[in-house]
């Protein structure tokens, strides 16, 4: 306990040397968490929009579906094998789905489009497309008509009501052809979806591509990507070949490895910081062990055990960046939560940079403890390598030569 | 004379100005490696635009630009790509025809970009022809030839020689199909681009779009030398007129966005670390003036000006600064130099860089302008620490400071 006293004490000997210490830790610390309370928010809605928007957590397909995505690659959807998912704990909701491609066209143009039969009441839990209707309306179960995207319908000219034929490959090559009046047109963050996606009743699509009963995948959804490992192991339990349960992370490894590869620079810039800021801590230890030479050799000459002060010089070093990294974890929370409530919307040139590679032009904001908890533990360990030093160089103190100085 | 007390005195405490040199020396060397790695990436990335997809200048139709529509085509457009072709500094100028399609195999199909080429104009343009991994580039006798990129070919689950269905709207609006045998399979460091780009023969698509003779969409121009791009753009202009010329930067502003931010973010990079590095620099410089009391005094005692010593302080930080800052640069650049020509592999990202068009193998990549004003940044840095520290040594009062121990 008197160690503790005496450390704390020791530090304000040198206010000024000590509070710029302490700055440069604080400064390092709110630098690295709200770097990282954007990375990790960015990335969490960049897996976001790619999960809710489109390919869900999770989903079941058939085996050979992933490799060879055609409609000759669908299963039929039974009632024990939903009973069977739905009852996975942790699952929040599924909707079955029959994706494949046609031709659309309008009066005046044509294009190639995703279409994406889906079950109105089902998907409205998961992707919620109704969120995102500009015009018109969402789908009602059965219904006759489609949905699409915004820059979809103005490429083909077309407007509510006004009818769109699709033309594709049916279930083991038949021809599909089929009329749909335009229900509802959509806008989604990302404009890739509205130049590309069209949403049909489940039945209707089963009906345009002679595959009645038939899915291309039951897309499963959990509360958040930290509880999809533990619900796709339960899942992969139960499903069978030739069915097949794959996870929104073996769906898109791109998107993996763009956050894996945006984190890891992160980490070495966060590295290059911290290694720098220990620089400077050494600095001042080093100073404030050289000028107190001479009374740490009268305090081991009159009897103290050197390991005792050694301890002391550690806890010195500790208080210093302690004081740093406490205000500047508390300074980095309250701007996280901020942003975290507010996130930064981006416009303009850089806006569409975004968009181009498929992100959302938002900086988003995360709390994740660990963000926190990860500048506490480096700020640590550094001042253990730090203290190497004094515990060394008392170790190997020449008491006589010291007492002379 | 200044100069040289300056630099004796920095030595008179080896370790504690090595500890600054060294954080200065990798603060700094890790900016500019890192500046460097970045800048290559980007020039990499530009080099690939403009190399494969988008060329150096673009004629065509304005209309066409906005809505892709068939009919927006130059009248007589092969002819006058002939002519552009002999203007100076042109590489090649290629004329192309472009509609969206359907291309099907006997699996799937899918919506692409389809470009009727000439083959040996297109060569010169631009450099798909020298990605072929499979097979040949749309010379031969064959009929129907095309060209499909390794990612469309394995999501349509075909290879060299296989049959797809092409099929478009033509110039009357009727929907037509041909068939086509894959002669070729390329691949490029963009497998976004990869997976919508399909090339043919200029006079097989002519045929099927029902195309006037000579019709083009767009005619791609490559120069020499991408400085002579901006002149040849108003000779082009001048040759012809209702049509659009424009440059590459013009077609994707966001690229040179992006190369702009990408520098204005490493210039960033490089301030915090001069900022982190900052408050180990004072912290050195007050404990020196602190030392030096005495001498100080003496100093002032005898007569040496005020602004002198104030002088004198700023220069010795600064020589110390410079000195990190030089040494961070040399080795910076020294290392920036050795990738210059042996790239960084970061296949382990690939997929998710690919995605967004970046080559894998990264060729770093340095230039004065960068190093000048990083040296500047440095000596900056320096001026501003010692400010407070040389301000507190002048306010010495001699009479006082002669008398410290």
């Amino acid at each position: 306990m008197k160690n503790h006293v005496i450390a704390w004490r020791n530090i304000w000997r040198n206010r000024r040397r000590t509070l710029i210490t302490a700055a440069s830790v604080f400064f390092g610390v709110i630098f690295a968490a709200v770097m990282s309370s954007m990375q990790e928010g960015s990335y969490g809605k960049m897996i976001d929009n790619v999960v809710k928007f489109y390919s869900g957590y999770l989903q079941v397909q058939q085996e050979d579906y992933w490799d060879n995505r055609t409609i000759n690659n669908t299963f039929l959807l039974t009632d024990s094998l939903l009973r069977e998912v739905e009852e996975v704990p942790r699952v929040t909701g599924t909707a079955p789905r029959l994706e494949s491609f046609a031709l659309a066209s309008s009066e005046e143009l044509t294009r190639g489009v995703a279409v994406i039969g889906i079950d109105p009441v089902r998907e409205a839990a998961i992707t919620d497309p109704a969120k995102w209707i500009i015009s018109g309306r969402y789908l009602t179960p059965g219904d006759s008509g489609l949905l699409i995207g915004d820059e979809l319908a103005s490429y083909l000219r077309i407007s509510i009501g006004d009818t769109l034929v699709l033309l594709g490959m049916g279930y083991h090559g038949v021809s599909a052809a089929g009329k749909y009046p335009v229900r509802g047109i959509f806008r989604y963050p990302l404009p890739k979806f509205n130049r590309e996606f069209v949403y049909l009743d489940l039945r209707q699509a089963q009906e345009l591509y002679w595959a009645p009963g038939r899915i291309t995948s039951l897309v499963v959804m959990v509360r958040d990507h930290y509880d999809m490992p533990e619900v796709r192991r339960a899942l992969r339990e139960r499903i069978r070949p030739p069915l097949r349960v794959m996870s929104w992370d073996e769906m898109q490894p791109e998107l993996v490895q763009i956050i894996a590869s945006d984190r890891m620079g992160g980490r070495i810039f966060k590295a290059i910081l911290y290694i720098i800021i220990g620089f400077g801590i050494l600095g001042t230890v080093i100073m404030m062990f050289s000028e107190r030479k001479r009374e740490l050799a009268v305090m081991i000459a009159i009897g103290m055990q050197k390991r005792t002060l050694a301890a002391v010089l550690f806890l010195e070093t500790l208080y210093i960046a302690l004081l740093g990294v406490l205000t500047g974890l508390l300074a980095s929370l309250v701007i996280n939560t901020w942003f975290y409530h507010h996130p930064i919307r981006i416009t303009g040139q850089a806006a569409k940079a975004f968009t181009d590679m498929g992100i959302e032009p938002v900086y988003a904001f995360s709390l994740m403890p660990s963000i926190f908890l990860n500048q506490m533990i480096t700020v640590f360990i550094l001042v253990m390598v730090i203290s190497l030093y004094p515990v060394v160089r008392i170790a190997r103190l020449d008491i006589s030569k010291a007492l002379r100085g | 004379m200044l100069i040289a007390v300056s630099w004796r005195n920095i030595w008179r405490n080896r370790v504690r100005s090595l500890v600054v040199i060294t954080a200065i020396t990798l603060g700094i060397m890790a900016g500019i490696f890192s500046t460097a790695f970045m800048r290559g990436m980007m020039e990499q990335r530009m080099d690939t635009a403009i190399r494969t997809e988008i060329s150096n200048l673009r004629v065509q139709d304005s209309l066409f630009r906005k809505t892709s529509e068939l009919r927006y085509f130059i009248p007589g457009g092969t002819g006058l790509a002939g002519r552009l072709d002999t203007l100076p500094h042109v590489a090649g100028c290629s004329p192309r025809i472009v509609v969206q399609a359907m291309i099907s195999s006997a699996e799937s199909g899918t919506g692409v970009t389809l470009t009727g080429v000439m083959p040996q104009e297109e060569r010169r343009v631009t450099d798909v022809a020298e990605k072929l991994i499979e097979g040949e580039y749309l010379t031969g006798v064959r009929r129907n030839p095309v060209l499909i990129s390794k990612k469309l070919a394995d999501k349509l689950d075909i290879h060299l020689r296989s049959r797809v269905v092409i099929t478009l709207q033509d110039l009357h609006k009727d929907l037509t199909a041909a068939a086509f045998r894959v002669v070729g399979i390329y691949r490029t460091t963009n497998t976004s681009w990869d997976e919508t780009h399909v090339f043919v023969r200029y006079d097989d698509l002519r045929r099927l779009t029902s195309l006037p003779p000579e019709a083009a969409h767009v005619l791609a121009i490559r120069t020499d030398d991408d400085r002579f791009t901006p002149e040849l753009q108003e000779r082009i202009r001048s040759l012809a007129p209702g049509l659009e010329v424009l440059t590459w930067k013009e077609i994707s502003p966001e690229l040179t966005y992006i190369s702009a931010a990408m520098d204005q973010y490493m210039y960033l990079f490089i301030a915090i670390i001069l900022l982190a590095l900052l408050f180990g620099i004072i912290n050195t410089m007050l404990m020196v003036i602190l030392e030096r009391r005495k001498e100080i005094g003496m100093l002032l005692a005898i007569g040496m000006s005020r602004t002198r010593i104030y002088l004198m302080i700023i220069l010795e930080t600064v020589m110390l600064t410079m000195a990190g800052g030089v040494s961070g640069v040399l080795f910076g650049t020294l290392l920036a130099k050795h990738f210059e020509h042996h790239y960084i592999d970061l296949s382990m990202f690939g997929k998710g860089l690919e995605q967004l068009g970046y080559n894998t193998l990264v060729h770093t990549h340095i230039d004065l302008a960068m190093l000048i004003n990083v040296t500047l940044m440095v000596m900056l840095t320096g001026i501003l620490a010692a400010l407070y520290p040389a301000w507190k040594a002048i306010r010495y009062d001699p009479a006082e400071a002669l008398r410290t121990e």
